[in-house]
């Protein structure tokens, strides 16, 4: 709940502080200083900056995230059709970052020292400094452009064209996390392959296959977890960016958009929505990891 | 329009012939103007092989947010509506005026009366036919919505009635010469009186026009997919079953999408994918002569600036060319008058203080600051073209010794900047919205009533304020260019602004598209257009 508010308080007092007018924006260039005035009257800017605040924060308790200036509909609502595309992008995102750790974090525990381990870490290293955009727009290049396997952008328009449409943006984002998953679960597995129950595993005769996925992998899940649930906030965060490369019309592009508009409302409304997604992200992988290991299990 | 639009043209000086020839036709004379459509030329272009049917796909920067003519400024907005409402004369991507709903006009002696003609059997997309009643709700409404950014386009107007049901009569406060060019704004849009009986909302969710296309359903700022009006005046019009509109931000997004085949027309090339598009096969590169012009402004409430030497001075020292050549890709034209090539009474022969760096130094010799000065360039830091601009022209004046530092701030806070007077020079587009040069005129230069106190330079020249309200009510197209070509000349030896570029209207299409073109003032008309 801190988090909350002081995400709307921030959010508030930066957009109000930079300089630039949504009426003038909304009315022209040719527009009359009266015009502006009545139609800054309209929307309340014309009162102080705490009475705004008042405003804004004694509707947000009553669940009201007020009304776009642009767009000609409430806040909650444009909301609603945008944010759809970025939770699949995040959920997306999400599982190709498993799917591409988890097997490369065992490959280099599994060959700890040995060629594929450092070629996984240096990879990894690589791809760290990679930035986002541009990843992209090389994975437009060469599957959309040039063996046109996937759509360049957009959403598609049947349930299948969504997920065609959200493979590239989705791998983009998942790659910028990658690189921070592999190397703890990396660690976590190694330290969990030199502990005794492991040694008792292999004394027993267990394949080393099913040692690092049934036994190690399940404990090293843990921090991984975790960890997913902290990226998963910077993955919101990044989807600005993706939706941006990728021409999905979600939130983050919706948020920019705004921000050029001055259109506080959505602003204001957006990152309040994402700081309510990150604290449920982080409640929701707090809640697995307690399934998980029985020494955090909640009473 | 909003600067965000930057297009342009084939053949600039066709374009020119075009719109003289045009000019001359349009003269406040008292006769009919004949009938003439839009699209003939490229029907005849395509004689008899056009291919009906098919989707049209398209994507572009910027999504609607609302569909009110009256209301409306952006080119998302713009370019969305002009497709489902039409107004009683259109611009033709030549530059001309053309008879759109109305056939014609008769004008009284005095230019203070205009008859408007209907144009028979034209009906909404909802099959009611077209009424003298319905303009003049529409044209009213337009001209008395305070808020609409356009609404002063019409502000010589003092009375519409209606003549019959198919005649309309506009009374104006004096004899306008520009009235015609005002009609033709997308602001003047027709639409059914009273919203045909529906709420405004409910109007605009689901609008009812004339045009070639309805919208049957959308939502605002993404995409949407436009249907043939069954009962559009043009038979056989439009070709294409539907048009798909996409919205994708992005510059390189849109390119993508073009090269690998998922959209057929993109719209706001940037100018450095220009080349490498025209080289690929099964693309199409156009290049579309704009009512649009990229200016440095200066602010002439500080002393220096007040200096008329000082602004000359500036004036020879840029290199135009040289700005030109490094920031458009041979896209754009380097600028001399501060209007246009594209637009009416344009004067390719406007004696403005070229680049010549000797000159520029006796200049400022001349001045009060003959040893120079600091002083600071504010730019809009989204737009990379014009950050580019403040480079080089930091570059040239530096070599005068005009010391000058870079402000760069995002869109919205350089807007409000600027129209705060809170700078010492800034760079901005300038756009005409219509074909008649005076709001251009009257905006950027007339300090009193122009609205922006001369593009927030603060230049104030009675004298040649004078000239441009002559120019407004002046009926000869001849004298007309004459006034122009005066006003041309003194802006450009004031130097309130100095003109850098014209830069075209780039849209980019798969070779499959035919029948596309977009008028200087950035608008294009879909029902031509047919896909192969």
């Amino acid at each position: 709940m801190l988090v909350i508010v002081g995400v709307a308080v921030a959010a508030f007092v930066l957009l109000h502080i930079v300089p630039g007018d949504p009426a003038r924006a909304v009315l022209g260039l040719h527009a009359t200083n009266a015009s502006v005035a009545m139609l800054r009257r309209q929307w309340g800017l014309n009162a102080s900056l705490p009475t705004q605040f008042w405003h804004f924060i004694s509707s947000l308790v009553q669940g009201r995230l007020g009304s776009s200036y642009f767009y000609h509909q409430s806040v909650g609502s444009l909301i609603g059709q945008r944010i759809g595309q970025t939770a699949a992008l995040v959920a997306m995102a999400s599982v190709l970052a498993v799917v591409i750790a988890v097997p490369l974090a065992a490959l280099a525990a599994a060959r700890h020292d040995r060629f594929a381990d450092h070629a996984v870490r240096a990879v990894g290293v690589v791809g760290l400094g990679m930035p986002s955009f541009w990843i992209g727009i090389v994975l437009i290049e060469v599957f959309a452009v040039h063996i046109r396997l996937l759509p360049v952008g957009g959403w598609g328009t049947s349930l299948w064209g969504h997920f065609e449409s959200l493979l590239l943006p989705g791998l983009t984002a998942a790659l910028a996390i990658v690189p921070i998953l592999v190397r703890s679960l990396r660690v976590g597995m190694l330290e969990v392959l030199e502990s005794d129950f492991v040694a008792a595993a292999r004394a027993k005769g267990i394949g080393e296959v099913r040692v690092l996925f049934v036994h190690v992998a399940r404990n090293a899940l843990i921090p991984t977890i975790s960890l997913l649930g902290l990226n998963i906030a910077f993955l919101v965060g990044s989807t600005v960016i993706v939706e941006q490369v990728f021409a999905l019309n979600g939130l983050g592009s919706l948020l920019l958009d705004s921000i050029t508009n001055r259109d506080y409302p959505v602003v204001q409304g957006i990152t309040v929505v994402l700081a309510v997604a990150v604290v449920l992200i982080n409640l929701g992988t707090d809640l697995i990891s307690a399934r998980l290991d029985p020494r955090i299990r909640l009473r | 329009m909003e600067r965000e639009d930057r297009k342009r043209g084939l053949t600039r000086r066709k374009l020119l012939v075009n719109g003289a020839r045009g000019s001359a036709a349009l003269a406040l004379s008292p006769l009919l103007i004949p009938d003439s459509a839009f699209g003939r030329t490229v029907a005849r272009t395509a004689s008899g092989k056009i291919k009906k049917g098919g989707t049209l796909t398209f994507a572009r920067s910027v999504a609607p947010t609302q569909l009110d003519p009256a209301n409306s400024i952006v080119q998302g907005d713009v370019y969305t509506l002009d497709k489902i409402f039409e107004p009683l004369y259109i611009t033709s991507p030549a530059g001309d005026l053309l008879p759109w709903l109305a056939t014609g006009y008769t004008t009284s002696a005095n230019y203070k009366t205009w008859t408007f003609h209907l144009r028979p059997g034209v009906r909404f997309n909802d099959g009611t036919p077209l009424t003298a009643d319905d303009v003049v709700w529409s044209i009213n409404r337009a001209a008395t919505d305070k808020e609409g950014p356009l609404s002063f386009l019409d502000s010589a107007i003092k009375k519409i009635s209606a003549s019959g049901t198919n005649a309309v009569v506009f009374t104006l406060a004096e004899a306008w010469a520009p009235f015609l060019s005002d009609i033709s704004v997308f602001a003047n849009a027709i639409m059914p009186k009273n919203f045909g009986g529906k709420t405004e909302k409910a109007f605009f969710a689901s609008p009812v026009g004339t045009g070639p296309f309805m919208l049957p359903s959308w939502t605002a700022d993404s995409d949407l997919t436009l249907k043939p009006n069954p009962h559009y005046w043009q038979p056989g019009k439009p070709y294409v079953d539907e048009v798909k509109i996409t919205y994708v931000d992005s510059d390189n997004q849109r390119v993508l999408q073009l090269t690998g085949g998922q959209v057929d027309i993109i719209d706001t090339v940037p100018p450095a994918n220009v080349a490498s598009l025209k080289a690929r096969s099964g693309i199409q590169v156009f290049e579309f002569g704009s009512w649009a012009v990229d200016l440095l402004i200066m602010n002439e409430q500080l002393p220096q600036f007040k200096d008329v030497h000082v602004r000359q001075a500036i004036s020879y020292a840029i290199d135009r060319k040289a700005l030109v050549d490094a920031t458009s890709f041979g896209t754009a034209k380097p600028g001399g008058s501060f209007f246009p090539p594209s637009l009416q009474y344009y004067d390719p022969n406007t004696p403005y203080l070229a680049y010549d760096v000797s000159s520029a130094k006796q200049a400022l010799a001349k001045s009060k600051y003959p040893k120079g000065f600091a002083t600071k360039v504010l730019v809009d830091s989204g737009n990379e073209t014009y950050v580019e601009f403040a480079q080089i022209i930091q570059a040239q004046l530096g070599k005068i010794n005009i010391d000058v530092s870079i402000n760069r701030l995002d869109h919205a806070a350089f807007e409000s900047t600027f129209q705060k007077y809170d700078f010492d020079m800034f760079i901005d587009g300038a756009t005409n919205d219509i074909s008649d040069p005076d709001e251009m005129a009257s905006f950027n230069l007339d300090y009193v009533d122009g609205g922006s106190k001369s593009f927030w330079s603060s230049y104030d020249n009675p004298a040649l304020i004078k000239l441009i309200h002559e120019a407004e009510v002046e009926p000869s197209s001849a004298k007309r260019g004459q006034l122009y070509a005066e006003i041309q000349k003194i802006a450009a030896q004031d130097v309130p602004f100095v003109p850098l570029d014209y830069p075209p209207n780039i849209y980019a299409t798969s070779d499959n598209v035919h029948g596309f073109a977009v008028n200087p003032g950035g608008a294009y008309r879909l029902e031509d257009v047919w896909v192969s």
